[in-house]
């Protein structure tokens, strides 16, 4: 069953900005990659499931209530991380997070509490002399701690170092068990391409590919196999470009940046425009 | 209709600027109010026969026979004018626009609370921080009469004179938030909502001036808040507060039904 749904979603914004006709929708219990370089319109739709924006044509839905119209039934069930967040300066982290679960009115705090013990973060220093990843972390926090049972996660892990982008990972992992809908957003493959199920991608406001992500991996990965001279070559081949020895015979793999997976969708026609996006 | 949480925190945020202009207004009236004394009247008056347009145009007249008709003269031309207004300007700025422009209003629209419930909780705060401000001044005005010239002061419309007052401010206030709610960018919120009273003012001190710049009251909503005619019981000064009053429902109501159906782009 869709939960998320977006139908033929247009907003002009004038000079090829905007989104053009996107349709996408996001199944119970799936996680969906949301991707994109810059500006190509993934915010934009974000703002219109969250019901900041009103579509100029077209719908959004979600769990069959309108994104606009129903916003705060829709709100009630919605955990959110903006692209850029922009806090009350003037609070600390602690003051924030009691300021939110008091105005969303959420009742046990044990929630927040292991989210911050997760990401290591202590809150109590104000928020205008956090570092960006603080920052983030606190955003991550106020957006799980109400246990929403669907996500939209704008570039989440953005600010975050490897080892914090691998615990949102895992968290978003164990979510996905327990039955919650995800739409997260990014500009890297390799990040949507661990959490999500399926994944699509959208260029200059337009939806150019919606697929799993499984068989967009296997369209986009190239393998070669090299027979070396001897064994202790193959071996040493192996491990400096982590591939697979199979005696004498080296099989790497590589997998296309998204640049390149872009490259695939829009072939030849749209070269010299892509080298400048 | 009010979320409490947010209600206290904008509470807290408006402490600092009431505190200040608090000290001002406190400042002005006990000082002015001191001065009632009919030997430095005599002063006063000479000041307003040396410069009678420049003491007009703050509101200043001359032969203020009682003590209230003396406030009127020097307190309610300027002091008790521009300090609210200056706090209507500020706080309505930031309840809605600032946030807005900042991309902090995401916070509260992230959230299962209506746009109206925000909007309407925002103008609660700048509606109270009015009336403390005017509740204030007007315990203040009662202390210092009451201590230094005893029995002299007309209190019934002193409280007259000030409902009138908070009117006006209530519609001050208005026009600062629908400002705040109609635009997306501080810089147009600022220039719409502080321009506009303060460019009424402007043509309130003209008026005041008298000769052919009278009728720029025409243009001035100031002209309908009329302290001399509000002491005298006059029907057209009830009228003046009651147009303000309404003035100022329709103003927030708009506000708040902008906010509600327009575009955030957080």
């Amino acid at each position: 069953m869709s939960v998320i749904k977006v139908d033929g979603l247009t907003r002009d914004y004038g000079g090829q900005k905007g989104v053009f006709d996107v349709s996408f929708h996001v199944d119970q219990g799936e996680a969906f990659g949301f991707l994109g370089p810059n500006g190509a319109g993934k915010t934009t739709t974000i703002r219109h499931l969250m019901g900041f924006l009103k579509p100029k044509a077209g719908s959004c839905t979600i769990d069959g209530l309108d994104c606009w119209h129903e916003r705060e039934q829709v709100q009630a069930r919605l955990g959110y991380i903006p692209g850029e967040i922009s806090f009350f300066e003037d609070m600390s982290g602690t003051e924030f997070l009691k300021f939110i679960a008091e105005y969303r009115r959420i009742g046990s705090l044990n929630r927040r509490d292991e989210l911050l013990e997760r990401f290591a973060l202590d809150p109590k220093g104000r928020i205008k002399k956090m570092s960006k990843g603080m920052k983030q972390k606190l955003g991550i926090v106020a957006a799980f701690m109400h246990d929403p049972d669907i996500l939209i996660l704008d570039e989440p892990t953005s600010g975050l170092d490897p080892l914090m982008q691998s615990r949102f990972i895992d968290l978003i992992a164990e979510e996905k068990k327990h039955g919650k809908t995800i739409l997260m957003s990014s500009h890297m493959f390799e990040e949507v391409e661990r959490t999500c199920d399926r994944i699509g991608i959208i260029r200059n406001g337009r939806m150019v590919a919606v697929d799993a992500t499984a068989a967009l991996r296997e369209r986009h990965t190239r393998r070669y196999t090299v027979t070396l001279g001897n064994e202790a070559e193959a071996r040493a081949f192996a491990l400096d470009f982590n591939g697979v020895c199979n005696g004498l015979e080296v099989t790497v793999t590589t997998k296309q940046s998204l640049e390149e997976i872009f490259m695939n969708y829009y072939g030849g026609e749209n070269h010299a425009e892509h080298g400048t996006v | 209709m009010l979320n409490m949480a947010l209600y206290k925190r904008e509470m807290k945020g408006s402490i600092k600027l009431l505190v200040i202009f608090g000290a001002v207004i406190t400042m002005y009236v006990s000082i002015i109010i001191g001065m009632y004394d009919p030997e430095l009247m005599k002063t006063l008056d000479g000041f307003v026969e040396a410069m009678p347009e420049f003491m007009a145009s703050v509101g200043m007249k001359a032969h203020a026979a009682t003590l209230l008709g003396f406030m009127v003269s020097y307190l309610y031309g300027f002091i008790l004018l521009i300090f609210p207004m200056l706090f209507c300007i500020l706080r309505g700025n930031a309840l809605i626009a600032k946030y807005v422009d900042k991309g902090s209003m995401a916070l509260l629209t992230a959230a299962p609370v209506k746009r109206r419930t925000i909007a309407f909780t925002q103008m609660k705060v700048l509606i109270s921080g009015i009336v403390l401000l005017i509740l204030y001044s007007t315990g203040l005005e009662l202390v210092c009469a009451g201590s230094g010239f005893p029995g002299e002061l007309d209190v019934t419309a002193l409280l007259m004179l000030n409902g009138g007052l908070l009117c006006l401010h209530l519609f001050i206030g208005s026009i600062c938030f629908l400002s705040s709610c109609l635009f997306s960018d501080t810089k147009y919120s600022v220039a719409a909502g502080a321009g506009v009273p303060i460019f009424m003012y402007v043509l309130q001190m003209l008026a005041n001036v008298g000769g052919d710049a009278e009728k720029a009251k025409y243009f001035t909503f100031f002209t309908l808040f009329d302290p001399d005619g509000i002491l005298a019981g006059a029907g057209q000064a009830a009228a003046g507060i009651f147009i303000l009053l309404a003035g100022a429902a329709v103003l927030y109501a708009l506000g708040t039904m902008i906010f509600d159906r327009k575009d955030l782009h957080l």
